[in-house]
Parts: structure tokens; C-alpha cells; sequence
């Protein structure tokens, strides 16, 4: 992050840019071990989880509604505490952190959600310079930064409108345009295609393939089987709390059911 | 979070829900009012007890046709007296010009002077006690060329009350605002949390801090009590400049000093006082409805 000195980052070293394909000798970005949550004491949301993500790959975490696929997401960006077991993010256990430092683990994770989550009456440059604000970055490297990011995410230029304005799949590249800013190590994606049609689903999981290529670790969940279907991506499938993985799509998948 | 991002995001915030804050800058504006007005009166009720509190006073009525030997015999002796600071002799012209300086002329213009009782106006030493001023009326009406001797005791104790009552007012009042003041910008702040409530997750899920979320809010508090306060005090000083002609000669006639307005040091106070109040309203509420 050249030129931001100033910006205090206890987890400064879950940067972007490391794929696991280059540095195999890596550690997982994330490792979730015998991870429980129990929302109702007898019946657990996720039970005994274990889950390790390689730095610089794209994830897809899929399994029926109510499965506990955003719980899990949940965990990661501590919205939600583990009850058993431990979540480690580049090696430090997340559950363990106290509340004030969890907004330094959050500015390392960018996180998208299936209503967007970006607020209407700002406009476009609002909604993403807020993530590099939060950081205390200069106004000058933060104009560049959203250009950047803005023309990444197909919205160059289009920084002046209002995000209310916006189409659904607009307002969707917003919030993805805001989760890349501050070039974090991992972003979740929480049904990030669940508000949109078909056509500009698969834009947006294209789009968040180019984030994938530089090198940022994806965690992107849906329900949506024509997107599993479209790609090669590992796949956690995720049912009655459990998790059951395949390393190569659909295909993968359906010979391991098979089998 | 640096105070400029604070400010800045609680300038945008203010726009996009100016009606809110003119609301609770309005009615904190009158509380403030209030408390500037009771502050006022003290001000001045206070300079009345100054400038009769510093030297004592003593009035000696002349009788009807006393001689001017007798006069002048009563003079020196009242100036040989060591509590004395000075004796001024007021004659009945004095004394109706003196009252028409703060009165209508027109209405004394019918008025002859032989009306207006002769006096010899004393100005006692200070520290000057009630017993050792009562002992000096006691000689001095013995005199035959004294009518009445007045030693204003029995006002200046009720002025003391007046002001011991009005500092108690004053400060009931200034509880009473600074409650009002919490009240109405804890629910201002409140209101704005509530609408403001998309905002502040999008916030804490990019990796806010709770001082950078809770800063604006801060900012917009101090701001609603700053500026009511401020409004407070220019609308009292607007208020002041318009009727100080009418003041001035009503206190003048009757206490001799003209009317003051609050001490600058006192209004600075005030306001910059208003804005850590609605601070504090604010945090109050940030705490309260928000848990940061």
C-alpha cells in the first residue's frame, strides 16, 4: 500500500498478490477447525467444520437455504462468534479477537453482499472511498484508489452519480468496486448474484474472477447451480451443517455422489 | 479518526437531514434563551449590589425651612465623623433634576421643586458596619434641622435576597437546561442513528472503528449546542441593544448604574459550554442506542 504510511494495520501482512500456485510453500489463508455454532442449544447451524483455503484461490460455498453458508461467512468476518473450534485468517485465530481489534481484521477482508449494502443517497465515489477513509488514506490517494478500483469493476467515470440510480447489477459492481479498494486479502462474497438475472450473474462472477487472477483469495457463496455449473472452481457444499467438498466443479461433484 | 473526516462526514449528514437538526437547534435555541436571560438578570443585579455594596450610603433628609448655618454646622459634622468619606449637599433642584435625568421631563414639567426634600447625601467608608450606621442615624436625627435619616438597610438586605434568590434560579435554571439540552440532542442523535442505521453497518463491516462511526455523530451534537447557544446569546444581545435606552434609564433612576449585558467571558461560556453539553447528549445516545 504505498503511500499510506500512516494507516495502522495490525494484520498488514494479509496482502493480496500471493497465489498459492506461486508460493505453494504458503501457509492456507484460512483454516477452520472443528468449527461449531449452535444457534439452538440441541441443534448446531455448522457442526465440526474443517475447511482450509490456499491463499489466491476462488471458493465456491454452496449447499441448500438455511445450510449455514452465511454463517460461516459470518464467522470469518466475526458478525457471528465460533462456539467450538477455531477459525485461523493467515494464521491468527479470528475468534479470539477482542472487540476492538475486529475492525483491523475487517479491513483486510472485503465483504459483498446479496442487497448490496451500499447506501442509496451517496454516490458511487462515496460508497467506495469509504472504505479507504475508514483507513485515514489522503484524499488524493484515495481519488486515485476508487478510480482505480471503479474502472476495474466496468464503472469508470461514473463516480459523480448517485448509487440509487443504478441498475441492480451497477449497484452489485459498487459493492464490489468498495470490497477491492483497500486490496484486501480474502473477499467473502454472501450471494453476491442472488438479486440478479442470469446474464449479469455470470458478469459478476467474472468479475469476481479478474479480482481472483490478482492474486486475492475468494470465498464466494451461492445456491446458484448454473454458476457452479459454468465454472471449475473447488467447490464446499455445505448441508444440514456439514461440509462436503470437490476440488473440481459440478463434474467433480457429481462423480464423487456417484461414486 | 481525524477531526476533518469527523467534521466533513457530520457536514453532509446535517444537509441530508437539515430539517432534524433546525428542529432541535430551535427549541435548544430557547432553553439557552432562557438560561442567558436569568444570567442577565444576575449580571445586573449584581452590579446594583456592587456599586451600593462597595461604599455604604447614608441619606439625611432636611427639615422643611432649615437653616443654612444649621446646614453647614451639621455638615461638619457629619465630615469629622471618621466612617465619612464624603458629604454632598443635595438641594431640592438637584434632587428633581436629578430624577428627571431618568425620567419623562413632559411629565415633571408641572412638578415645582420645593416638592423635592433637601439632603445631604453621605458616602460611608467600606466595611462600614449595619450597627455602627444605625448608631450615626440615631445622633444625626437628633439634630433639628434633620427630618428622616435613611440608611437603605432594609433594601440593600432585600436586594442581597434578591440576588441569593436569583443566583439559586440561575442555577436550578441552568440544571434545568442542561437536562433539556441532553433531552432534546440525545433524541436528535438518536433519530439520526435510527435513520442513519444502513450507514453505520456499512461502516463496521468495511472495518470502522467505533470512533470513527461514533465522530460524526459527536461533531453533530457539538454543533447543535454550539450554535443554539450562540443564537441564544446574539438573540439576547439583539434583544439588549433594542430596549438598552428604556433599561438604562429605569435602572439608572433607580439603582444609579446602567444596565450591563452578560460579562463576554460569561457568553463565551455559554456557548462554547452549549457545544460540550450536546456532545455529551450525544454520546449519551451513541451509548445508549448504538452500544459504541
Amino acid at each position: 500500500m504505498a503511500g499510506s504510511g500512516k494507516v495502522v494495520r495490525p494484520f498488514a501482512f494479509f496482502r493480496a498478490g500471493n497465489s498459492a500456485h506461486n508460493n505453494p510453500n504458503n501457509r492456507p489463508i484460512l483454516v477452520l477447525e472443528d468449527v461449531y455454532k449452535y444457534f439452538k442449544a440441541d441443534q448446531p447451524t455448522l457442526k465440526g467444520v474443517n475447511l482450509s483455503v490456499e491463499r489466491g484461490e476462488f471458493v465456491f460455498v454452496t449447499g441448500p437455504s438455511g445450510a449455514g453458508k452465511s454463517t460461516l461467512l459470518q464467522l470469518i468476518y466475526r458478525a457471528q462468534t465460533v462456539d467450538e473450534g477455531r477459525i485461523l485468517f493467515c494464521g491468527r485465530d479470528i475468534a479470539r479477537l477482542t472487540a476492538k481489534s475486529i475492525p483491523y481484521l475487517r479491513r483486510n477482508l472485503g465483504v459483498v453482499f446479496q442487497d448490496f449494502k451500499i447506501i442509496g443517497h451517496w454516490t458511487v465515489y462515496e460508497n467506495v472511498a469509504v472504505a479507504l477513509e475508514i483507513l485515514s488514506m489522503p484524499r488524493r490517494l484515495v481519488r486515485s484508489r476508487v478510480a482505480e478500483a471503479l474502472e476495474r469493476v466496468g464503472l469508470g467515470g461514473r463516480g459523480g452519480e448517485l448509487t440509487s440510480s443504478l441498475s441492480g447489477g451497477e449497484q452489485q459492481r459498487v459493492a464490489v468496486a468498495r470490497a477491492i479498494v483497500a486490496e484486501p486479502a480474502l473477499i467473502l462474497a454472501d450471494e453476491p448474484t442472488g438479486n440478479l438475472d442470469p446474464t449479469l450473474a455470470l458478469d459478476v462472477l467474472t468479475l469476481f474472477e479478474e479480482i481472483n487472477d490478482t492474486g486475492t483469495t475468494v470465498l464466494f457463496a451461492t445456491h446458484d447451480h448454473s454458476l457452479l455449473a459454468a465454472r471449475n472452481h473447488r467447490i464446499v457444499y455445505i448441508d444440514e451443517g456439514r461440509v462436503v467438498e470437490a476440488r473440481k466443479g459440478l463434474g467433480a461433484w457429481a462423480d464423487r455422489q456417484t461414486a | 479518526m481525524p477531526f476533518k473526516t469527523a467534521v466533513t462526514r457530520a457536514a453532509r449528514a446535517m444537509r441530508e437531514d437539515l430539517r432534524l437538526h433546525l428542529v432541535a437547534i430551535s427549541s435548544l435555541t430557547v432553553a439557552f434563551l432562557c438560561l442567558a436571560a436569568a444570567l442577565f438578570a444576575i449580571t445586573n443585579l449584581a452590579t446594583i449590589a456592587e456599586r451600593w455594596g462597595q461604599e455604604g450610603r447614608m441619606s439625611v433628609y432636611l427639615a422643611d425651612g432649615a437653616e443654612g448655618r444649621d446646614i453647614e454646622q451639621l455638615r461638619m459634622l457629619i465630615e469629622s465623623l471618621p466612617e465619612v468619606r464624603s458629604v454632598e449637599h443635595v438641594t431640592a433642584r438637584d434632587a428633581r433634576a436629578q430624577l428627571a435625568e431618568g425620567a419623562d421631563e413632559a411629565a415633571l414639567a408641572g412638578v415645582p421643586s420645593e416638592l423635592f426634600p433637601e439632603s445631604l447625601e453621605i458616602t460611608l467608608a467600606g466595611g462600614t458596619g449595619a450597627g455602627r450606621m444605625a448608631a450615626i442615624a440615631e445622633r444625626l436625627t437628633r439634630f433639628g434641622a434633620v427630618e428622616q435619616v435613611e440608611t437603605y438597610e432594609g433594601w440593600f438586605e432585600q436586594l442581597e435576597t434578591l440576588i441569593t434568590t436569583g443566583r439559586v434560579v440561575a442555577g436550578a435554571l441552568a440544571g434545568l437546561v442542561l437536562l433539556c439540552v441532553l433531552f432534546v440532542v440525545a433524541n436528535t442523535i438518536r433519530l439520526a442513528i435510527a435513520g442513519r442505521r444502513e450507514e453505520i453497518e456499512v461502516l463496521k463491516l468495511c472495518g470502522a472503528s467505533d470512533g470513527f462511526v461514533r465522530g460524526p455523530f459527536l461533531v453533530e451534537g457539538a454543533v447543535q449546542g454550539f450554535l443554539s447557544s450562540a443564537f441564544a446569546v446574539l438573540l439576547l444581545f439583539a434583544a439588549f441593544v433594542a430596549v438598552r435606552g428604556e433599561l438604562d434609564a429605569t435602572i439608572a433612576s433607580l439603582a444609579g448604574v446602567r444596565a450591563a449585558f452578560i460579562h463576554p467571558a460569561i457568553a463565551v461560556a455559554l456557548i462554547f459550554g452549549g457545544g460540550l453539553v450536546g456532545a455529551t447528549g450525544s454520546a449519551l445516545s451513541l451509548r445508549r442506542y448504538m452500544g459504541v
